[in-house]
């Protein structure tokens, strides 16, 4: 998906260490599957541990190559998360809208990280799972819509105002946006988003030998050695 | 400070209880290491210990025990012959030719030395594991010699339905005895009496054997009825196919060689542990018999023979309740194993969801993990529910302790120690994964919490799984360490954690590939790389035995329970919520420790009570009184500790009260000489001065807290949500709001909240006495007020101290508070009394005089007037508690009605009235003392890790912090001589009748006050203070009580011992620390060489030989 400018002159290439933290089940894989394979997956294996997945971002002037460590949510594995921020550079921290407790956990998620992983990270808020909230509520512009609808319309499963999100947000710094990893929106928009953010002065280069490299760009996943995904690996780049 | 006070507090505790010692070192309790070397239940200790000889008949041939000596010799040298050590317990025989990891000599306690490899774990070796429920008979062998020798017949074969079992099933073994005849005898003495209680458990027995699927499977052919019972359950493979291919596999030759081995060496209870075992095993079980060898070799079967009624019995008990537990299966049913077919069946994902949950509430400390629901999906293919449950206990409790607790400790140390392994057996990949900065741990982590299941394709995994459930943890580990010397020359290549992850992922997926598929040798070609992989894994690293696991766990044990305590800390006070941001870092620190600290030590003191009650039971009943070392099991002591993950995390009222007791002066009981249960007092503190009774929890070796009702308001305050505990979030809620804030209308509003009963904001009659009565609580040790040189209220005495003087202004102030909230008091009624007050202080004392007189129709009266020779006693206890003594009082006209009636209507409990916050307020407002209480004082009664508030009310730097003596405080907290009355009970007793008769609490707390004067005037005549002789060996008894304490027992764990890491583990075979890149063509011979590995047809057969 992201591959297009691929063919033309090389840019230059440099690794992003990404990390991806937020509450059980708030869709976490998912975005990252929707990213790199542009796939849904309504029942996937709960992540052990940690998957580590690659994706390239083109960006005008370079390519940012992420390396995506996607965390494993449930409560209890928190104590492990200091191992995979470890010299992260960018952090994505997911949270349900349809779920005002995974909002509570992303924002104690963000301190730890503010606190305690690499200085200068940049960190994106995420709210997920935008297809249940009511159509019409576009993320930008309809903050008073979102929260009158919220009183009034049932139907809508949307719990987190875009305005509460994103005031929490901005006044973290924090980039900001809502997703839906079924729909695919918004999606490689987070992922640019945090690329852009980077600055020059952070990224390292491309490590490895070539053999490495070719080795490192299709997608692996930790917990998937006997990988019913295998076949779905078949990414462009 | 706290730590030097707590490792005083250990050091004593050690020497109170010796046992405790092995908890830090590296020893477990002998019958720990027994129960983990047989893999059996918690009951099991060993009671008898004797070298034996085991001989087993070859079966036909067992028809001649009364033959000619010729006939029994012949018999012996044909069956196989092992010499070993043959152990009783409880409910079990046990024999094993592998030394036992104890040596003999070892203390129940603790054993000092560890020979033999197993260092306690698993059955490795040859030998049986007998329940003597499956004892059918014992003889004793004629013999011309000394030789005791016995045999033993087994129920094997028995229970299969059948009325009786052909001479040719039944099972025979002979053991030789090789001791003392004494030793004998009293071997053979105590096997008698376990047979006998064995009998009980037959039951249990026939029931648990049924569900195995060799008990159906060995009666085949022999009987014929048999045929149409139902085999039992052998998992969801049975209906949905067991993974791979059953011919690849072969599946049929393995399980006529099991038949065979089962026939001759018993079966399920009665199965007899022989060199074939440990080659079936390692060649990969067969579909059906793989969940019953599983449940024999992990123990897990002990567990069901003990209980066979756990599961189903779980599950009822808590049918249709919600636990957070579940919801989390919930979330992971349709997640596990989802490419399996069962699992995309209901009947799959019922058996799952089932066994998940049962455990869940077995131990709901653990309740679920993520990983456990692939575990147990994997495992079910081959067991029934109820095998898979107990599996799945003894797994997560005996095999891989702490894997899926809530801090995942046991993962994270078992990755430090898998790193340390791998540093010291690859220090080639090891550099080089340090200098690409991978770690190890993202790659490793998912291999052991999900015991391989998920990275291997099953089929291997499940092979691993047949190894690690007889062997235990460390096959995990060997597992791992090929791996990587496996692919070593790969991952040296792989410079980023993509890389390496990328090349052990392709490994993985070629494991069914041929390791040489270029070789010339058709055998060669022939052996697989997973074959490849185990022979790496048993041979090269075979040096890694279960001893150096436990040796490297000891040693980065401390680090990482340290890392996960300082991450869980650090988290836990970031979030505790926005009122957390009144108090200061080093508060809520404070807090944390302090709260977890009470938490840790009642868990302890039960614990240990709990453990001391149940030995003395027990050695009651088996009146050999030096056993029963349950104390010392190796993780008893740490159980609690927030890094297990099993700590407390509500703290009910009790604890809360011990949790004040430590920051609270004014919390301390004033008589902790209550009844202390006798044994809990000879077996830990030796106190002949505490006493109290069975039914009170035992505050250890901390003081006694009071059991006041303000600590009962407070405790019902913060707990917000009404749940009768509170968590770390209520109590820091609760101390932002009595210290977090420094403004007195604040605080004067929260307390007056806190007597708002109905929050209507008034408080009534009742209500104001139980404030006042509070205050005096409160103060009666002295307050952080500053002295108020100008108060004109208070009488000044030459013999009074600044103390006295400070605490004669507090009554004062409380007294005066009493009168005037009665003053300005709004009746609840139409009905409107205006009172004249000429000035306050007439006031003062008069209303406090009406009092009494309001009430004198009542009967009470004259038990009060009567009672008044000992009141002097009370007051002592309690409101005058503080040495310091009151406003004078004149006498009390008694008889002067005519001036009272005012008063009178104020307190008649017909004409209810009350006082709303504002009244209450300026009634506050209108005392200095109380003011500058409310301002400061009160906030400073709490001594948290920062220096109390500054007075603001006040600009004089007169602030005498006599409270301040910290923790020493209660050991001067003094007792006045001559006390008859329990003091608090004059409190308490008080206090109810409140709730009944307001009018009789004023009444008393004025004669308390004027008492308390008397009794002061009294003591300053004497113009000597005979309290301190008498405090002695109060002051003494709690010197030593208050150095016990220990607010944070948990910060002693001893960073020191982080030094020791620098130290190379031992144990490690010599051979295993190749450099990785070494591995060359010689290993590859092995498998062919040594016929290990056996999917080739001539390796299976060869072990009939």
């Amino acid at each position: 998906m992201a591959d297009a400018s691929q063919g033309s002159a090389p840019k230059p290439s440099s690794s992003v260490k990404l990390v991806l933290l937020g509450e059980a089940a708030v869709g976490k894989s998912s975005l990252v599957m929707r990213f790199v394979n542009n796939d849904f997956q309504e029942n996937k294996e709960p992540t052990i541990g940690a998957a580590f997945l690659t994706q390239k971002c083109p960006l005008p002037t370079r390519t940012i190559k992420f390396e995506i460590w996607d965390t494993a949510g449930q409560e209890r594995f928190a104590s492990l998360a200091p191992m995979y921020y470890r010299n992260a550079s960018a952090a994505l921290v997911v949270y349900d809208i349809t779920k005002p407790s995974s909002l509570t956990k992303a924002q104690h998620w963000v301190a730890e990280l503010q606190r305690q992983a690499s200085p200068g990270i940049v960190i994106a808020l995420v709210g997920n799972k935008l297809d249940l909230a009511t159509p019409s509520t576009s993320p930008e512009g309809a903050d008073e819509a979102a929260e009158d609808e919220n009183d009034d319309d049932e139907a809508d499963a949307r719990k987190v105002p875009t305005k509460t999100a994103k005031a929490y947000a901005d006044e973290d710094g924090l980039l900001f946006f809502e997703t839906s990893a079924k729909t695919g929106e918004n999606v490689a928009e987070v992922f640019t988003a945090i690329a852009n953010a980077i600055p020059e002065t952070q990224l390292k280069g491309t490590r490895g030998s070539a053999a490495a490299r070719a080795q490192e760009e299709s997608r692996v996943n930790l917990s998937a050695g006997r990988d019913t995904m295998g076949a779905k690996e078949g990414c462009a780049c | 400070m706290f730590n030097n006070l707590s490792s005083f507090v250990q050091k004593a505790q050690q020497l109170i209880d010796p046992n405790l010692l092995s908890s830090s070192t590296n020893n477990p309790s002998k019958s720990s290491l027994f129960r983990q070397q047989f893999r059996l239940p918690e009951s099991q200790s060993p009671s008898q210990e004797i070298l034996a000889e085991l001989t087993l008949s070859r079966h036909g041939s067992t028809n001649s025990v009364d033959g000619s000596k010729e006939d029994r010799d012949r018999e012996r040298s044909q069956g196989s012959r092992y010499s070993g050590r043959l152990f009783l317990s409880e409910h079990y025989m046990c024999f094993s030719t592998q030394g036992s990891s104890f040596v003999s000599t070892a203390t129940f306690a603790s054993s000092n030395s560890f020979n033999g490899e197993t260092h306690g774990t698993g059955p490795a070796s040859n030998g049986f594991t007998l329940p003597l429920s499956a004892v059918r008979r014992v003889e004793r062998l004629p013999s011309q010699t000394n030789l005791f020798a016995l045999a033993i017949t087994t129920s094997n074969g028995f229970s299969s339905g059948r009325p009786k079992a052909s001479d040719d099933e039944l099972q025979k073994l002979t053991i030789q005895l090789l001791g003392s005849r004494q030793q004998c005898e009293r071997f053979c003495d105590a096997l008698k009496k376990g047979l006998r209680s064995g009998m009980k458990t037959t039951d249990n027995l026939r029931k648990v054997v049924s569900l195995c699927y060799s008990e159906y499977h060995l009666a085949e052919d022999s009987s014929k009825e048999h045929k149409e019972r139902e085999p039992p359950d052998t998992g969801l493979g049975t209906l949905f196919k067991y993974p791979g291919d059953a011919r690849k596999l072969r599946d049929k030759a393995k399980m006529r060689l099991w038949k065979e081995y089962l026939r001759e060496s018993g079966r399920n209870a009665c199965l007899v542990r022989q060199p074939t075992f440990h080659k079936l095993i390692r060649v990969g079980l067969p579909n059906r018999l793989r969940g019953e060898i599983w449940e024999m070799s992990s123990g897990s079967f002990y567990l069901r023979l003990q209980n066979p009624d756990l599961y189903t019995e779980t599950l009822a008990k808590h049918s249709g309740k919600p636990s957070l537990a579940i919801d989390e299966i919930e979330k992971d049913l349709n997640r596990s194993l989802p490419e399996y077919p069962a699992y995309q069946s209901e009947e799959g994902i019922g058996r799952l969801r089932r066994v998940l949950t049962a455990y869940s509430w077995t131990n709901e400390e653990v309740g679920y993990c993520q990983a456990m629901n692939i575990v147990v999906a994997a495992i079910l293919i081959y067991m029934s529910e109820e095998q898979a449950f107990f599996l799945l206990n003894v797994l997560c409790e005996q095999l891989v302790p702490g894997y899926y607790s809530t801090t995942m400790y046991g993962t994270l140390l078992d990755q430090k120690v898998f790193e340390s392994l791998v540093e010291k057996t690859m220090p080639i990949l090891w550099d080089h994964l340090q200098k690409s900065d991978v770690q190890l741990s993202v790659v490793s982590l998912p291999w052991f919490l999900s015991l391989y299941i998920n990275s291997m394709p099953l089929i291997f995994a499940f092979r691993v799984l047949d190894v690690f459930f007889l062997e235990g943890p460390k096959v995990l580990f060997q597992m791992g360490l090929a791996i990587l010397r496996i692919n070593g020359e790969e991952l040296l290549d792989a410079h980023d954690d993509g890389a390496f992850i990328s090349v052990l992922k392709t490994y993985f997926s070629r494991l069914d590939e041929s390791a040489h598929p270029k070789s010339e040798n058709p055998k060669l070609r022939a052996v697989t790389r997973f074959q490849e992989l185990m022979v790496v894994a048993f041979k090269e690293f075979a040096g890694i035995t279960q001893q150096t696991i436990s040796d490297q766990r000891a040693k980065h044990k401390d680090a990482v329970l340290n890392n996960i305590e300082h991450f869980t800390k650090r988290t836990s006070i970031r979030n505790l919520g926005p009122e957390s941001k009144k108090l200061s870092a080093n508060d809520l620190g404070f807090l944390y420790d302090r709260f977890y600290g009470v938490l840790y030590d009642r868990q302890q003191r039960k614990l240990l009570i709990e453990q001391e009650n149940d030995r003395r039971a027990k050695a009651g009943r088996a009146k050999i009184s030096d056993i029963m070392p349950q104390m010392s099991d190796d993780n008893a002591i740490e159980v609690g500790r927030v890094a297990l993950g099993s700590s407390d995390t509500q703290m009910d009222y009790d604890a809360f009260r011990e949790f004040l007791a430590g920051i609270a002066p004014w919390s301390l009981s004033d008589n902790p000489a209550s009844p202390w249960d006798k044994e809990k007092q000879q077996s830990y503190f030796g106190n002949s001065m505490r006493n109290r009774s069975v039914s009170l929890t035992p505050w250890g070796s901390g003081p006694e807290p009071d059991d006041h009702e303000f600590m009962r308001r407070l405790f019902r305050q913060w707990d917000s949500e009404h749940q009768k505990y509170l968590t770390l979030q209520n109590l820091v809620a609760g101390f932002s709001h009595v210290k977090g804030t420094r403004d007195i209308m604040s605080n004067i509003a929260y307390f007056f909240d806190l007597y708002d009963d109905d929050g209507d904001g008034k408080i009534d009659r009742d209500g104001i006495l139980k404030m006042s009565e509070a205050f005096l609580f409160l103060g009666r040790k002295g307050l952080d007020i500053p002295e108020l040189q100008s108060s004109s209220g208070t009488p000044k005495k030459s013999e009074s101290t600044v103390v006295l003087s400070k605490d004669e202004q507090f009554l004062s102030a409380v007294s005066s508070f009493i009168k005037r909230a009665f003053e300005y008091a709004d009746p609840d009624s139409q009905m409107n009394m205006t009172m004249k007050r000429q000035n306050t202080a007439d006031n003062v004392t008069k209303s406090m005089d009406q009092f009494a007189i309001g009430d004198d129709d009542e009967d009470d009266l004259v038990d009060l007037e009567e009672s008044k020779p000992v009141s002097p006693v009370k007051l002592k206890s309690t409101a005058a508690e503080a040495e310091g003594e009151v406003v004078k009082l004149p006498p009390v006209p008694s008889e002067d009605k005519p001036h009272t009636h005012a008063a009178n209507a104020a307190l008649d409990p017909a004409k209810p009235l009350f006082i709303s916050l504002p009244t209450f307020r300026m009634v506050i407002l209108a005392d200095e003392v109380l003011e500058s209480f409310f301002d400061t004082g009160f906030a400073n009664t709490f001594l948290l890790a920062d220096s109390p508030i500054p007075s603001s009310a006040s600009a004089m730097a007169s602030l005498t912090t006599f409270t301040n003596l910290g923790r020493a405080s209660p050991a001067t907290v003094a007792q006045h001589p001559g006390i008859i009355l329990p003091p608090t009970k004059g409190l308490r007793g008080m206090l109810d009748n409140i709730v009944n008769d307001g009018m009789r609490v004023a009444h008393e707390v004025r004669r308390r006050m004027e008492d308390a004067q008397r009794e002061l005037d009294r003591a300053s005549a004497a113009g000597a203070s005979p309290d301190e002789e008498d405090d002695d060996d109060h002051d003494e008894h709690d010197e030593k009580m208050s150095s016990h304490m220990d607010p944070d027992r948990r910060s002693v764990l001893s960073t020191d011992r982080d030094l020791l890491e620098t130290a190379e583990a031992e144990g490690v075979d010599s051979g295993s620390g190749r450099a990785n890149s070494v591995r060359g063509t010689s290993l590859l011979d092995e498998p062919i060489g040594e016929k290990k590995e056996g999917e080739q047809s001539a390796k299976v057969v060869e072990f009939e030989r």
